[in-house]
């Protein structure tokens, strides 16, 4: 492991209740190093979305504490300013549903040139790093579907334009939030595959966020396990699957659709997966 | 934010009720004849006999309003209870009369809804002949529209509810079925938008009165007051300011009122979106 | 796209048949004899038998709706019983002044409204959200021609900053151009005439436009709200957007879909509600035709009025239709079944 890209410390994270605050994240601790990749596992509402958004600070009304690492720097005492920097150009984000996350009445080229378009990149440099990015995610004639609107694409293709927003300024750390439960079967391993294969052709670490412990195996080096807006089991991914040591990892496994029930092998490879 | 905004809604309901309640026993409570002419005593500013001056013709401003509650908010209510009772029916037999007759109602209030109702209005009451009945009548036939939308959305909503499926498989009768059943859920919501209406109606009227086509002269129709005060607007303004606060506080209070019902109608807006 | 704007074309034209149906119904549930109303109160007996023939008051009533149907086709809205002259000359020379005040209120409408509503929603339930929520509920309150006549009694008569009445100052002189006496101003390179009109408009203006801001500024404030909550604002806030940037750029457009249709039907009510206005400035204008129309017993100078309203309220929709095409691109799909917010804001 070579030096911490990302260190979160006891981060915590309340939000305005009817009844006071309200927390959500109790302390929660991450390492990730440069290029590495970490699983957040946990059952739906564990915490682990708003444990992302925290990290990048998009919650206007959250109220954390703890300390976010990035290089060193506490994000957490950014001035808003040099949190702006961070966000999209070293930590890319990319969301759950790719319907929701897309804006309905921008084409996509204009949304996936943002990034870019704000940090000074002039437009025509800017849509031709971002054609380039669509065909490298699979998009078909990507230079003439880059004028058309979200609703015009399918899940899948969607979903590599909500990629393509979150690499597309270089970032060092890609956070992606559960980037294939809303999508069809077919496309979810082909769309990890992409993801697996971009970030580690840019040397990009990535915080992969999902509830399915069978899709890790293949993808992340680490793990860490989160329950009730707590971690409560980190390590390599095959320890975990070998010899979980938390009760609740345990009923994660168990959970997991697999041929056989042999836990000590993960059965699903993303490479050899594919389609 | 959500405390001081109940405690507006509490101000807001007292209001309307006080309104009301004037309405009713304004003229006990009114200090003057409303319509006793007294040209020496013409354009006295408020005092402690006249609170809210005289007008013109020296009639007391405060006593007009008190006595103008009892044709303005009358009138409204008229022609809101009517233009219900049109929409009512017009809604209710386009969501249960079949696709050709609902698209036929539908065309017709898309009609109604497509005019600025004063303008309509105006050209009604003109037909009919000034006065206030004319102006009540007029407004009535144009504002029923909305209300035939609204009834047939809801009518649509409740038919198909399970409580009227099982009413139906019992052999309840149509009419039954309609009035017991189907009606009494649909209509549950309409008070909320008779209430946000009472309002806008009022404007409507008190405006078409300002124009000479609703309430005419002598009348203390607060429109009206306000029109035959205009030409003494720069020495006399209370007979003007007057029954135009008149008319915008009753408009609020019954505006708050009809957000409150809204709010307690609907769960989903109580919070956030208002 | 052409589905679209073919099924609302066709609500326009039923609408059109229906404001004819509605002004036939007008001429005839007058009391009295029509024919009478028409010739004017002091014409002679064979006057109003020339009336009778000519407006076919002596046929059925389907055949007396096919002629009106016919005249109407034609511009042929009748005569003017009190100016004595064809209503569509009438209505044709008032409409531009109207038209001018019109659009000064709809610019003061805009710019209130709309950075009230996205900033009322922006400090959702702070003291600025408090504010606009009081400003809204008395703009919905007022009754117009009053605070029209309370802005004269304080900026004209008492503060003295503001003409009280009128369009242009006595002395000053315009060339008709296009009818509209600012525009007209401008066209002429008359700078003193054109700033002089702009401050007859004024009051005006802002009396006709306080009723819209109310609910111009409501329905931007929750359709920002909307927005606002939505992810891809907060996907926009990930890309390092700026606060104005997420806002204007990404929020605005989506936010405005809402307040466009109500904005372009607001047209429509406000040059209604000149009826309201005209008269209390003493401007002359479609409204202040229609109040004086009225007042005459004009019954055919009202019923032009109110069709002409009619069919600008109609072009309105249609132009209203064009612009939620531009807004919103899943509009444009073929076949599309989305449909245009219905709106149950009246004014
Ligand atoms: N903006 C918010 N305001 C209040 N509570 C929230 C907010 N976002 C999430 N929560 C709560 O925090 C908990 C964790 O949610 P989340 O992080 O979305 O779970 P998940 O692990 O499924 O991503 C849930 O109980 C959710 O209700
Ligand atoms: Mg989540």
């Amino acid at each position: 492991m070579t030096s911490a890209l990302l260190s979160v410390r006891d981060l915590r994270a309340s939000y305005p209740g009817p009844a006071g605050p309200v927390q959500v994240v109790h302390g929660v601790d991450l390492d990730l190093a440069r290029g590495e990749k970490l699983a957040l596992v946990g059952e739906s509402g564990s915490g682990k979305s708003v444990t992302a958004r925290a990290i990048l600070r998009l919650d206007t009304d959250a109220t954390l504490s703890g300390r976010v690492e990035l290089d060193g720097a506490d994000l957490l005492t950014l001035p808003p300013r040099r949190m702006r920097a961070v966000r999209g150009a070293r930590i890319g984000l990319v969301f759950q549903d790719p319907l929701a996350a897309l804006n309905p009445v921008m084409t996509i080229g204009w949304q996936i040139t943002q990034p870019l378009v704000i940090r000074g990149v002039p437009k025509k440099a800017a849509r031709r790093r971002g054609v380039e990015l669509l065909a490298r995610l699979g998009v078909r004639d990507a230079e003439r579907r880059f004028d058309d609107y979200p609703h015009q694409f399918s899940g899948g293709m969607r979903q590599r334009v909500v990629i393509a927003i979150a690499v597309i300024a270089d970032p060092d750390l890609l956070i992606a939030d559960e980037p294939t439960t809303s999508l069809d079967v077919r496309v979810q391993a082909r769309v990890l595959e992409l993801l697996h294969e971009l970030t580690d052709e840019r040397d990009m670490a990535v915080l992969l966020i999902t509830h399915d412990l069978g899709i890790v195996a293949g993808f992340a080096d680490r793990a860490v396990v989160m329950r009730h807006g707590r971690a409560v089991e980190t390590g390599p991914v095959d320890d975990i699957y070998r010899s979980p040591r938390h009760e609740y990892t345990r009923a994660l496994l168990a959970a997991v659709p697999r041929i056989g029930g042999d836990h000590t092998r993960p059965l699903v490879t993303i490479k050899e997966g594919g389609q | 934010m959500t405390r001081r905004i109940m405690a507006v809604d509490r101000i807001a309901l007292a209001v309307a009720a006080l309104m009301v309640a004037l309405a009713v026993v304004g003229p006990l409570l009114a200090p003057h004849d409303p319509y006793a002419v007294d040209l020496a005593d013409a354009l006295q500013g408020p005092s402690a006999a006249h609170w809210f001056g005289t007008d013109v013709n020296g009639r007391d401003v405060l006593s007009r309003i008190l006595y103008g509650a009892q044709v303005t908010l009358p009138a409204t209510v008229i022609v809101i209870a009517a233009a219900t009772l049109i929409g009512t029916l017009v809604g209710t037999v386009a969501a249960l009369g079949g696709k050709a007759l609902d698209e036929v109602l539908m065309r017709i209030t898309d009609i109604g809804l497509s005019l600025p109702s004063i303008i309509l209005a105006l050209g009604l009451a003109a037909a009919l002949g000034s006065g206030l009945r004319s102006a009540v009548v007029a407004l009535a036939l144009t504002w029923w529209p909305g209300y035939a939308r609204l009834v047939r959305t809801l009518v649509r909503e409740v038919k198909d509810a399970e409580y009227v499926d099982a009413a139906r498989t019992l052999g309840v009768s149509r009419a039954r079925l309609v009035f017991r059943h189907i009606l009494p859920n649909a209509l549950n919501s309409l008070y909320v938008q008779t209430t946000l209406d009472v309002s806008a109606v009022m404007l409507v009227i008190s405006g078409l009165s300002f124009v000479g086509v609703g309430a005419q002269v002598p009348s203390a129709e607060w429109g009206a007051m306000i029109a035959a005060a205009a030409n003494n607007l720069t020495n006399g303004w209370w007979a003007v300011a007057f029954p135009g606060l008149a008319i915008m506080l009753t408009a609020v209070a019954f505006n708050l009122v009809g957000d409150w019902l809204r709010v307690r109608n609907d769960p989903t807006i109580r919070e956030g979106v208002r | 796209m052409g589905r679209f704007l073919l099924r609302r074309l066709v609500t326009s034209v039923v609408v059109l048949a229906g404001l004819a149906v509605v002004t036939f119904l007008m001429t005839q549930v007058l009391p009295g004899d029509p024919a009478r109303a028409a010739a004017g109160r002091n014409a002679t007996a064979e006057q109003v038998a020339e009336v009778r023939v000519r407006l076919g008051l002596d046929q059925s009533l389907p055949d007396q709706f096919t002629g009106y149907l016919g005249r109407l086709l034609h511009g042929d809205l009748g005569t003017s019983v009190f100016t004595q002259r064809p209503v569509l000359d009438d209505v044709a020379a008032m409409l531009p002044a109207s038209v001018e005040l019109v659009l000064a209120a709809m610019a003061i409408n805009i710019a209130v409204a709309v950075p009230l509503g996205v900033y009322a929603a922006y400090r959702r339930g702070r003291a600025a959200d408090v504010a606009a929520r009081l400003i809204t509920l008395l703009g919905a309150a007022v009754p117009v021609f009053w605070l029209g006549l309370m802005l004269q009694l304080v900026f004209a008569a008492q503060l003295r900053l503001l003409p009280l009445t009128g369009q242009l100052a006595f002395g000053q002189e315009v060339p008709k151009i296009t009818g509209m006496i600012s525009l007209d101003a401008l066209l002429s390179g008359n700078w003193a005439a054109f700033g002089d009109a702009l401050l007859h408009l004024v009051l005006p203006a802002v009396t006709l436009a306080a009723a819209f801001v109310a609910v111009v500024a409501r329905t931007v404030r929750s359709s920002v709200i909307t927005t606002l909550d939505s992810d891809y604002i907060t996907l926009a806030r990930s890309t390092g957007a700026s606060e104005l940037r997420v806002v204007v750029r990404h929020g605005l457009r989506n936010a405005l879909v809402p307040a466009s249709t109500i904005l372009g039907m607001q047209l429509g009510w406000m040059l209604g509600s000149t009826v309201l206005v005209e008269a209390i400035f003493g401007r002359t204008g479609i409204g202040a035709y229609a109040v004086t129309a009225v007042l005459q017993n004009d019954l055919y100078a009202v019923i032009g009025t109110v069709l002409v309203i009619g069919v600008v309220f109609v072009v309105m929709n249609v132009l209203v239709d064009l612009v939620q095409l531009w807004l919103n691109p899943r509009l444009r799909q073929a076949g599309s079944r989305e449909r245009r917010p219905e709106i149950a804001v009246r004014a």
